[in-house]
């Protein structure tokens, strides 16, 4: 999969970088990218987060299509996101003086391509604290301190926090609770 | 000002600093706010905030007291005036305190304008974030007011740090109870031989330079010192170890699950310190005008990060045994962190010297683990990809003064 994603990436003209996201969990499938600076990790989760609440918000609008997809223009950079599957989100990056109209031609048959390589996926239903864990990791200041940060607020230790798939409703709460603190977040939908 | 600053002293041989009798130390920014917010991590945000609010209190109030008599200060404006020029002075920011309608206003302080410059975008803040400058507001008022400490207590209305335009305060007479500070008089009597290391020579020389160096920071217009590229303060021993133990001991009897990830949550307080102050004053100018061009060979960067503890009041830092890749043992005969233990809760009978242990192992992650030739810039996300490619070295501490032992011992090992 990557040398192809490679080898098709790089027929795109003007294409900088293409970032494949998993979801619902937004963690990377895959990239290319030319960009030493780009950290892959990071921006499959941006993007994954963004098409997100694009589909909450286009539903709520009642305007919501399996085949939409979003773009935004920067001084120097043309982003596109679309959503390839139920589970998979494709953020591809441009240079910013390529036309539009050429984009959107290229990307159809670059989608198509990638789509056909893309794993038949069924969505695993994960444990809240486990999808807790992995959301207070994303997002959290000094990610490296963030399990000592949560057995600090929650009195669990660092042990059972590697497995919170075994965590009790109680624990799972209180990881919520410390999480809403860690990211200053009033409410945290998952 | 100039003459109450002519009252820090260094307590030679043992790289111990003192201001009027207060052990002081500087901390940058991403230091203070780490510790704080490890705090409150244990402690929860209410608790937290007056554990760190009354060791401010009683730090703050402990030297102030012995500043006003030096001072001659006797009238209730003269004691605010004076007050108000030590905080801006020590990089804590500016203060307005006027006590007779029981309201402070802060601006630029310390920790409010440096968490929302650090994390203001990525992180809402609930609470405010200045409960340093609240206990020192509420030093300052008792004081002022009642001639004693623990007479006023302050609560912060209004912070920065939460997108408000200013910090502001309320300042009502009620009895708080203080922990006790523990001066130069209780440090000395905890004190034991001091004792040096390989390469002494040359790392007593460059603290001595740092040491003069540092004597003449200051606060800026705001009451801020922006030097190295973070905000440095001069700050109190007291109020790093007062709330940092009250946070450890609090965990290990309620609940000691936690025990292990908060002694670790403050070591990696000493981690973060030497990456952002040590790793920053090694690129500086003014560590070239010191010590010369900076090559980047470890051992260079280990001489370099143990007079550069001793320079900044951490205590009398030494290495006993180096081999670069491999091997660091760091030890020290006198830590700000030691003999504050002893005096106040006696022998341990684990190592307590948390900042210590964080920073043996971040000496030897900046020694090599960052390409200094390419003049790295010390940014957040360097910090987090340091962690993430692993760092390489476990440290190990073997020996403390908190114990009993003649010295603090941490071997730092590498993994592979």
């Amino acid at each position: 999969m990557k040398s192809y994603l490679s080898e098709s990436a790089q027929q795109v003209p003007g294409l900088r970088g293409v970032f494949v996201t998993a979801m619902p969990d937004c963690l990377l499938f895959d990239s290319w990218t030319d960009e030493e600076a780009w950290n892959a990790d990071e921006l499959a989760t941006y993007f994954g987060d963004l098409v997100r609440a694009n589909r909450r918000g286009l539903r709520s609008l009642g305007s919501w299509s399996s085949d939409m997809s979003v773009t935004i223009e920067s001084a120097d950079t043309l982003l596109v996101l679309a959503e390839l599957s139920e589970h998979f989100v494709c953020g591809c990056v441009f240079e910013r003086d390529v036309p539009l109209g050429m984009v959107r031609l290229s990307l159809r048959r670059f989608y198509e391509t990638i789509r056909e390589n893309l794993p038949q996926i069924t969505a695993e239903e994960r444990a809240r604290a486990v999808r807790l864990m992995d959301f207070v990791h994303r997002y959290a200041p000094d990610p490296h301190t963030v399990l000592m940060r949560v057995s600090a607020r929650t009195g669990i230790s660092t042990e059972a926090l590697n497995d919170p798939a075994s965590l009790d409703e109680a624990q799972t709460d209180a990881i919520e609770q410390a999480a809403k603190r860690i990211l200053g977040l009033e409410t945290i939908s998952l | 000002m100039t003459d109450i600053l002519s009252l820090r002293a260094l307590l030679e041989p043992h790289d111990l600093t003192f201001f009027a009798g207060a052990p002081y130390v500087y901390h940058c920014h991403h230091y203070n706010l780490f510790h704080d917010q490890t705090v409150d991590d244990v402690l929860g945000e209410e608790r937290g905030l007056e554990v760190r609010k009354n060791a401010a209190h009683s730090a703050f109030g402990a030297f102030l007291e012995r500043i006003f008599a030096k001072a001659d200060a006797s009238t209730i404006v003269e004691k605010v005036q004076l007050a108000q020029g030590l905080i801006s002075a020590m990089g804590h920011g500016g203060l307005e305190i006027d006590l007779e309608s029981g309201k402070a206003t802060g601006n630029f302080l310390h920790y409010g304008f440096a968490w929302s410059e650090k994390y203001g975008s990525k992180v809402k803040r609930f609470e405010p974030a200045d409960g340093f400058a609240a206990g020192c507001i509420a030093a300052i008022s008792s004081l002022a007011r009642h001639g004693r400490l623990g007479a006023c207590d302050v609560q912060e209305l209004a912070c920065i740090a939460q997108r408000q335009e200013r910090c502001e305060f309320s300042i009502e007479d009620k009895n708080v109870d203080l922990p006790p500070a523990i001066d130069s008089v209780g440090y000395l009597t905890h004190l034991g031989d001091s004792e040096g290391g390989i390469w002494e020579e040359e790392i007593s020389a460059i603290a001595k330079g740092l040491q003069d160096f540092v004597k003449g920071v200051a606060g800026d217009e705001r009451g801020l010192v922006n030097a190295f590229g973070v905000f440095v303060t001069m700050h109190f021993a007291n109020y790093y170890n007062e709330t940092a133990i009250t946070a450890v001991l609090e965990a290990e009897e309620k609940r000691p699950s936690s025990a292990t990830a908060v002694e670790g949550l403050f070591r990696e307080a000493g981690h973060v310190c030497v990456f952002n102050t040590f790793g920053n004053i090694l690129l500086s100018p003014e560590w070239e005008a010191l010590v010369g061009p900076l090559v980047g060979e470890p051992d260079e960067i280990i001489r370099a990060c143990a007079a550069m503890a001793r320079g900044l009041g951490f205590g009398r830092w030494s290495v006993a045994e180096f081999e670069a890749n491999r091997r660091l043992v760091l030890r020290s005969t006198s830590l700000y962190e030691g003999p504050w233990y002893l005096a106040r809760h006696g022998k341990s009978d684990k190592p307590r010297a948390y900042i210590f242990q964080g920073a043996a192992l971040a000496f030897m992650v900046l020694a090599h683990n960052v390409k200094w030739s390419e003049r790295p810039s010390l940014t957040q996300t360097f910090y987090d990809s340091l962690f993430r490619k692993g760092l390489g070295f476990k440290a190990t501490p073997t020996k403390c003064v908190t114990m009993g032992d003649a010295y603090s011992e941490v071997i730092v090992e590498a993994t592979s």
